[in-house]
């Protein structure tokens, strides 16, 4: 058992003493065991927008660093991973590579991009998101706000399998996107979710060529949505999400390849269609609406079967990959119907 | 000069893994040693094969007759580096257990077959090689490397999930100099 602060008392950047209530979760089945977390050797400084937000609220970066109990809203909660969970012995990436190794295209199209473009000015808070379409409660909210009234977050150890065959292991803190679909309560003509990443040519340079059709779309059926798993991060390793990851709100879900995991999203719409995808509309013959991580279907140029893990040094080897990302007991039951090799 | 400028980007990988200690770089280090071992390969092919249209654009400079005496040396480093990106590859893949497989794939079937082509130029570099074929028949075969090179630009394009923007600008120059060469062709 962790304890858990409840920081959403936090929120307000002034607490002084850590808030007495604890609460106790049982860890369902899909808690990866996460015994041994990797220390970080390095503190990276927070993205400077965040901390420029903090301080405008009168806290200074230095007071900010040397106390554990000022939080900003979408901070995790402290990276204790609970260790009753020790059976396959999975360790979570590093912070380093988790926030080094990046595709968010729209701030350049290699790995070493993201960190370095996406923290050189564009402001990701405050930030707010819209809820539209077949919904009884439409509107725009803060995301600070949004997660108050969401009742907080959570942490959660995850499997990260990217389409690109390589994968690492993420401690996400954050929300169950169910919880905010029960906010914006679909009427019954809801079958589908549609998610927009921001577009902002002026901070984003990537978005300045047209390498993919901005936005950036995703979506899901609304069984995905509302399923125990589906995610919505909003920090790693109990630290704010740092922008090259999807601050301040990305998608999280883990049975399907990376890049359904759409980041920094401003509105989610509720469709009775399904939504296009923006990888599926750039390259539909190699990328799906579903993306599902399946090892039987292979990319067109290059196998799903294994995947290397990030981190790991210079000779890692690679591992089989699993079916569903390893999540197969909580979520084949979503595509009993579906012939996956057609709907991949 | 030339041979520092040969070598040095093989040592380059060393730079960040080891003294800038790159972060990204460290994630995933076999991949990235792979791809700059190939990266170095396309950009010497490229740059070895500027050299002839630039000596036939250019006649009476001592620079092209300087590069058009060295592009054997640079062919040859051009296929060190593609070997090194090749064993690198099964290196970083753990054997040869997944080839049989990944051949059927046009990704890496561009780049077996344009290897195949730098290892019989590279094997016939030498002098003996050009006498035993005789002079006509040793020029008709290095003819092949201009398909190496459309090979290598698919391989690069294949690599990337969008359009890899560097192949316009590796290749762009060599085949502005194509083009001049044949319009003056041509005319004359």
């Amino acid at each position: 058992m962790v304890r858990r602060p409840n920081l959403l008392a936090a929120t307000t950047c002034t607490l002084s003493s850590p808030p007495p209530d604890m609460h106790f979760h049982a860890r369902p089945d899909w808690h990866l065991p996460a015994k041994t977390v990797t220390p970080e050797s390095r503190y990276r400084e927070r993205p400077r927008a965040r901390r420029e937000f903090l301080r405008k609220l009168g806290v200074g970066a230095a007071g900010l660093l040397a106390s554990p109990v000022l939080r900003g809203a979408t901070e995790g909660f402290p990276a204790q991973i609970n260790d009753a969970y020790t059976a396959d012995g999975l360790k979570p990436t590093s912070y380093e590579a988790i926030t080094n190794y990046n595709n968010f295209y729209e701030f350049g199209t290699g790995k070493d991009d993201p960190v370095h473009y996406a923290n050189q000015g564009w402001q990701t808070e405050p930030w707010t998101i819209e809820l539209a379409g077949h919904i009884r409660n439409p509107g725009l909210h803060d995301v600070n706000a949004l997660i108050r009234q969401l009742g907080g977050i959570e942490e959660r150890v995850y499997r990260h399998r990217c389409v690109e065959a390589w994968s690492m292991v993420v401690p996400w803190d954050g929300f169950p996107l169910a919880k905010l679909v029960a906010l914006a309560d679909p009427t019954a003509e809801a079958k589908y979710l549609k998610f927009t990443t921001f577009v902002d040519r002026s901070a984003a340079i990537g978005q300045r060529s047209d390498i993919l059709d901005w936005p950036y779309l995703e979506g899901l059926r609304l069984d995905e949505a509302t399923h125990d798993l589906a995610f919505i991060a909003t920090g790693i390793y109990g630290k704010p999400i740092p922008n090259q990851n999807g601050a301040p709100l990305r998608l999280v879900v883990p049975w399907k390849y990376g890049f359904k995991g759409i980041k920094s999203i401003v509105k989610i719409e509720f469709t009775a269609t399904e939504p296009r995808n923006t990888w599926q509309d750039m390259a539909p013959h190699e990328y799906g609406f579903y993306a599902n991580v399946n090892p039987q279907v292979s990319h067109p140029r290059w196998s799903q079967a294994e995947e290397r893990i990030i981190g790991d040094g210079f000779f890692a080897g690679k591992k089989p990959t699993l079916m569903f990302n390893g999540y197969e007991a909580q979520v084949a039951g979503l595509y009993r119907d579906l012939d996956l090799r057609k709907f991949y | 000069m030339l041979v520092p400028l040969l070598v040095l980007p093989g040592l380059w990988p060393l730079w960040p893994l080891f003294i800038r200690r790159d972060f990204t770089v460290a994630a995933d280090p076999g991949k990235y040693v792979l791809h700059h071992l190939g990266f170095t390969a396309a950009v010497l092919l490229a740059v070895v094969l500027t050299f002839s249209p630039l000596h036939r654009l250019w006649p009476k400079s001592s620079w092209t007759r300087a590069l058009q005496r060295h592009r054997r040396l640079v062919g040859v480093t051009t296929f060190v580096y593609a070997a090194l990106h090749v064993t690198m590859h099964f290196i970083y893949e753990g054997g040869f257990g997944t080839f049989a497989t990944d051949w059927s794939k046009p990704f890496i079937a561009a780049g077996v077959v344009a290897f195949c082509i730098l290892a019989i130029l590279a094997a016939t570099s030498f002098n003996a090689a050009v006498r035993w074929l005789g002079g006509k028949r040793w020029k008709g075969l290095h003819q092949l490397v201009y398909i190496a090179a459309l090979l290598v630009i698919y391989h690069q394009i294949l690599a990337r999930k969008i359009f890899p923007q560097q192949v316009l600008w590796i290749f762009g120059p060599l085949a502005l100099l194509e083009v001049l060469r044949i319009v003056r062709a041509r005319r004359s």
